[in-house]
């Protein structure tokens, strides 16, 4: 008798039900992204950003301003301030990578956590020429991402641990991240889930975002976002306090 | 509920039988208890096998218990099983007794009696207060928060009663509610609730002084801080005065120690939480203070007070001086109990950068010195001069 299994009608349906769907390269992901949120031509156009809005750490109960600076290629400047409790800055000129807060004072940012400020700086770069920042990226398969199914791309920097990013397979669009953020404090993981897609000049942004790190959640609201404004020169040097930091 | 350092473990003082509504309310107690420690302790580990074996051996006899003492009995002989001295049961009536009151009253035990440090009445004593010290005292006869939880208990005590001073030599005054009213300015941070802030600074011949009531309203407080150090470039010695302050917000030890550390990658201690280990680092401020640093303790010095002085002694940037402190380092949270006891929990593990484990143990100083009586009647303060004596020598 032939031990061997036949593959009935059935048996041939059940697996080709369960085959893996073939999987576009990370590359393409990214590359639809760029065209559903305005097309290359677009992103090109963009020199910087203001972004202006309100931070929330929800458990906490504690509600601040949140303005973004970008300039391309690679600076870029946050400042939270809490009224009544203080300000928190962080940015990189494209050079150093920095941090300075109310609470715990300023700080130079060091390898893997300079690194990840500097791509983070560079978001245009990652998907306009992604091999500027990366070694790889690759989708890993589809997951569920608040019920809707999504490409898991991770991208692999030139140095460091790589970032998980999740795109809606609908949409197209970018809806999570998840990544490994090394602070002085410990390593410490990282979810970001983004929605509230809407347009900005030629471009579709997200502006609501939702941070989960170290058991907090941190919610970021986006106003309003200035496209290529004039910046002062002085815009994106660091404060004097971490100026001092580098006598 | 309420984030304060932690209460040891403590047991009921008496009983009585227990209705069929009390019996179910200590059971719900029961699950209570032992699902919190489940889902919220640091080692996950307490989700397997072991714990669920404690409960099911411990909910029977919680079933069977016929008083109050007994069901905190079962409570208290299941938080025992975690071997740890920083979770407890408090009974409700007692922890009433030792909250709230004359809350801006600044009182230490010295020789069995209720001394004011602090104040137009520094050095009298705080009359009638004796039993209400020797309930509290035979709580935590082994505690190191016996100082903490007996100063609360003569405040508390105080905003019930009304108050006689007596200084020891024939005279007594009855004072005024409002010398013991909280001063300060009003504080919210987030969710917690308000507190009263202050700090003092003041230069001590050649020394810098900067003494604060609780690591809390960072805002106000660094920034006083930073221009208190900042006036004292030529000082040779700053005194951080931490008696009395039980801490507060964690993260303020690291921006405060900043001001006195000039080297990159220095840890005040490692904290374990439940899904990560988070780090006291501390960065440096330019310029930093590099002269000599004491820091004051206490009994009343807890949480972050002794993560503050506890890590600068470890890295052996202070000197510490005064009396052990509190040892009730960890943060954690207080609930009220299905049946209106009060369960402490700790939410984290804390270690210094030398593996010294405060929790239970308190800051150790190095040169011990305790209030004494006829030096604040004086108007003296032995703590602080002895640290003042310190600076003054020569290195």
């Amino acid at each position: 008798m032939d031990k061997e299994a036949p593959v009935t009608p059935v048996l041939l349906f059940a697996l080709l039900l369960f085959a893996p769907e073939d999987l576009p390269k990370g590359e393409d992901v990214l590359a639809k992204f760029v065209e559903v949120t305005g097309g290359r031509a677009a992103y090109e156009q963009i020199r910087g950003s203001i972004a202006k809005g309100t931070m929330t750490i929800s458990g906490q109960n504690l509600k601040g301003t949140m303005t973004i600076y970008e300039s391309a290629p690679a600076k870029q400047v946050t400042l939270v301030e809490f009224p009544g409790i203080g300000r928190m800055e962080e940015g990189t000129d494209g050079t150093i990578a920095w941090s300075n807060s109310f609470l715990e004072g300023a700080r130079l940012k060091l390898g893997e956590e300079k690194a990840m400020a500097m791509r983070a700086a560079n978001s245009q770069a990652k998907f306009l020429n992604w091999k500027k920042l990366y070694k790889s990226v690759e989708t890993m398969g589809v997951e569920d991402v608040d019920g809707k199914p999504c490409y898991k791309v991770v991208l692999t920097p030139l140095s460091g641990k790589p970032d998980t990013e999740y795109y809606d397979k609908a949409s197209g669009l970018l809806v999570r991240e998840t990544a490994t953020v090394p602070l002085p404090m410990g390593e410490v993981p990282v979810a970001l889930t983004l929605g509230g897609y809407r347009k900005e000049g030629d471009l579709l942004m997200p502006h609501t975002l939702q941070q989960s790190l170290a058991g907090q959640r941190i919610d970021i609201e986006i106003d309003s976002v200035a496209i290529n404004p004039e910046f002062s020169p002085k815009r994106f040097e660091p404060p004097a306090e971490v100026k001092a930091l580098l006598k | 509920m309420r984030f304060l350092a932690l209460l040891p473990l403590v047991f009921a003082l008496h009983g009585a039988t227990l209705t069929p509504e009390r019996k179910q309310s200590n059971l719900n107690s029961f699950e209570y208890v032992w699902t919190t420690i489940r889902d919220k302790h640091w080692d996950k580990s307490l989700d397997g096998a072991e714990w669920k074996a404690v409960h099911d051996e411990l909910q029977p006899k919680m079933e069977q218990a016929e008083s109050m003492e007994a069901a905190r009995r079962v409570l208290n002989e299941m938080i025992g099983r975690l071997h740890l001295t920083h979770f407890g049961v408090l009974p409700g009536d007692v922890y009433s007794e030792l909250h709230g009151g004359a809350e801006g009253m600044d009182v230490r035990i010295i020789n069995g009696r209720a001394i004011l440090v602090r104040g137009k009445h520094q050095g009298w004593e705080v009359e009638g207060v004796q039993e209400a010290i020797a309930k509290v005292e035979k709580l935590y006869e082994h505690s190191t928060m016996r100082e903490l939880m007996v100063s609360r208990a003569v405040a508390a005590w105080a905003g019930a009663h009304e108050v006689t001073l007596s200084n020891g030599h024939g005279e007594r005054v009855t004072p005024e509610l409002s010398e013991f009213a909280q001063h300060g300015e009003p504080t919210t941070f987030g969710n917690l609730p308000t507190q009263y802030v202050w700090s003092e600074s003041r230069h001590i011949g050649n020394a810098g002084y900067f003494a604060f009531n609780m690591f809390f309203d960072p805002g106000r407080l660094i920034p006083a801080l930073a221009a208190s150090v900042g006036e004292c470039g030529k000082c040779t010695g700053f005194v951080i005065d931490l008696r009395g302050n039980p801490g507060g917000i964690g993260a303020m030890a690291m921006g405060m120690a900043g001001f006195f550390i000039q080297q990159q990658g220095e840890l005040l201690g490692t904290m374990q939480m439940r899904d990560n280990a988070l780090k006291f680092a501390i960065n440096p401020r330019v310029p930093a203070f590099t002269q000599k640093l004491a820091v004051l303790v206490d009994g009343l010095s807890a949480s972050t007070s002794e993560i503050f002085a506890g890590g600068l002694q470890d890295l052996k940037r202070a000197r510490v001086f005064g009396s052990p402190t509190a040892g009730a380092a960890l943060p954690s949270v207080i609930e009220r109990l299905p049946n209106g006891d009060a369960f402490q929990y700790a939410i984290a593990n804390y270690v210094s950068q030398s593996g010294a484990v405060l929790e239970g143990k308190g800051v150790k100083p190095d040169v011990e010195v305790r209030p004494n009586r006829a030096s604040l009647l004086a108007g003296k303060d032995d703590v602080l001069e002895s640290a003042l004596q310190w600076i003054k020598r020569p290195l």
